[in-house]
């Protein structure tokens, strides 16, 4: 082919995917072509990722067999805490369950959740993503993930057991926050500058935020439930003529997750889905 | 052959990529095997070929990044095509060239990517200055080292293959 024509391909090329990018920028959606993408390099993912975890696993059995009874009586002596636990808990809900029926509150549903693997994780370039392999059963778009420590962000694109996650710490996520403390309301977003750190913005200047202030998901974005742990506050600072400016460290140790929990969370009640059917909050 | 040469090299690309980021989480912000693998593929001068290369890998890329989809296969397409453009223009023969080529497509790429980026989202992270020149001298040293080590296998087989030859005719 002569180069004229090259070029030609060149900008049909180029212009397609110039339109297709405008497209999905619009739809705010994932793309065939990237489930294809995930459905080929998901499996090379999953099998480089199971090696090491393979290696660790057997390392940690070694070093299980050698204080197996200590460890038992280290995990008795924490189940009989627990149980203690739980006792008080169970006590404090039928104690909400009481005043809530008193004013009629519906409390929100819980859900369930389910242990996944994580296959593949970038959080330190600027363009951070995690893959996740979910089996059998496929995750939900807007699926909540989470660790045991907190919120790791929710499912963006599924390509059968496959799934690709918007991390909290990237620019364009945005999740719902709460100061535990003040119960004052703002958005969580990434920091930037490729620092993996958080942002809370909208808290206005006269509400009280102080360094170590723990910041929880406020159940108000439409996809993750109220309660759970998104960082804590490090840095406060009168940033603009209204707002304050706070800086969160993630709950989460990004580095550290080999597997999450996605959530079975439905944020939106039915009666409004039908009335809503594209699903976006 | 060639066609399986190239699918090999993408994949091996993708293996480099995965056992990197789990050995060191910061891999992929220093280097791009991805696109070292276009560029090599684009010094053969097929311009057309490059380009095709060049969207394709990137769009694979694009799965394993976070942002809008196709911001890779965008940039890696204009990369593949200006490599091959450049390799029919200048003679490329020392593996300084070549250092210099991958970086310069690394460079490249990640300015194109950082200009949609900001064209396309409302208030996007960016890319530090420092890691975007680490990772295009990353790159170039990649892409001399396979340059130098391709080199190296293709003579030690064509002296293999003379070799060969030789003692069949004196038989």
């Amino acid at each position: 082919m002569d180069e004229r024509r090259t070029v030609w391909v060149l900008i049909v090329v180029l212009v397609g995917q110039l339109v297709f990018l405008a497209v999905q920028g619009a739809r705010g959606g994932h793309t065939r072509a990237e489930t294809v993408g995930l459905r080929l390099l998901g499996p090379l993912a999953r099998t480089v990722a199971a090696i090491p975890r393979g290696f660790s696993d057997a390392r940690q059995d070694m070093k299980l067999r050698g204080g197996l009874q200590e460890e038992n009586r280290r995990l008795r002596r924490e189940v009989e805490e627990l149980r203690l636990h739980l006792l008080r808990l169970s006590d404090v809900e039928g104690e909400m369950r009481r005043l809530g029926e008193a004013v009629r509150y519906g409390t929100p549903p819980a859900g369930r959740i389910r242990s996944v693997d994580v296959v593949y994780v970038d959080y330190a370039s600027w363009l951070r993503t995690l893959v996740l392999y979910t089996g059998d059963a496929p995750a939900r778009k807007n699926q909540p993930v989470l660790s045991p420590d907190g919120l790791v962000g929710r499912v963006f694109a599924v390509a059968g057991p496959y799934s690709k996650v918007q991390l909290i710490t990237d620019r364009a996520a945005g999740v719902g926050g709460m100061i535990l403390r003040t119960h004052r309301q703002g958005v969580v977003r990434g920091g930037g500058r490729g620092s993996g750190a958080l942002v809370l913005d909208y808290v206005p200047l006269q509400t009280d935020v102080r360094v170590g202030d723990q910041v929880l998901t406020a159940g108000i974005d439409g996809v993750y439930p109220r309660g759970i742990p998104v960082g804590t506050v490090v840095k406060v600072e009168g940033g603009g003529q209204l707002f304050h400016k706070v800086e969160l460290a993630p709950a989460v140790d990004f580095g550290a997750l080999d597997q999450v929990y996605l959530l079975d969370y439905d944020a939106v009640p039915p009666k409004l889905k039908e009335n809503n059917p594209s699903g976006h909050p | 052959m060639a066609t399986l040469k190239l699918l090999a090299a993408i994949a091996l690309a993708a293996l480099v990529h995965f056992v990197g980021m789990q050995l060191w989480p910061g891999f992929a912000r220093v280097v791009d095997v991805f696109l070292v693998v276009v560029v090599l593929h684009g010094l053969q001068g097929s311009s057309l070929s490059a380009l095709l290369v060049g969207l394709v890998v990137g769009l694979l890329q694009d799965t394993l990044t976070g942002g809008p989809f196709g911001l890779f296969g965008f940039a890696d397409t204009i990369v593949g095509y200006v490599t091959a453009r450049l390799a029919q223009r200048l003679v490329i023969q020392r593996p300084t060239g070549v250092l210099a080529v991958v970086s310069f497509a690394s460079a490249l790429q990640q300015a194109i990517v950082v200009g949609l980026v900001l064209v396309l989202l409302p208030s996007p992270e960016l890319p530090s200055p420092v890691w975007v020149a680490v990772r295009a001298g990353t790159c170039g040293l990649l892409g001399l080292a396979i340059y130098v080590a391709l080199g190296n296998w293709r003579r030690s087989s064509e002296a293999r293959r003379r070799g060969r030859m030789n003692r069949l005719r004196m038989n």
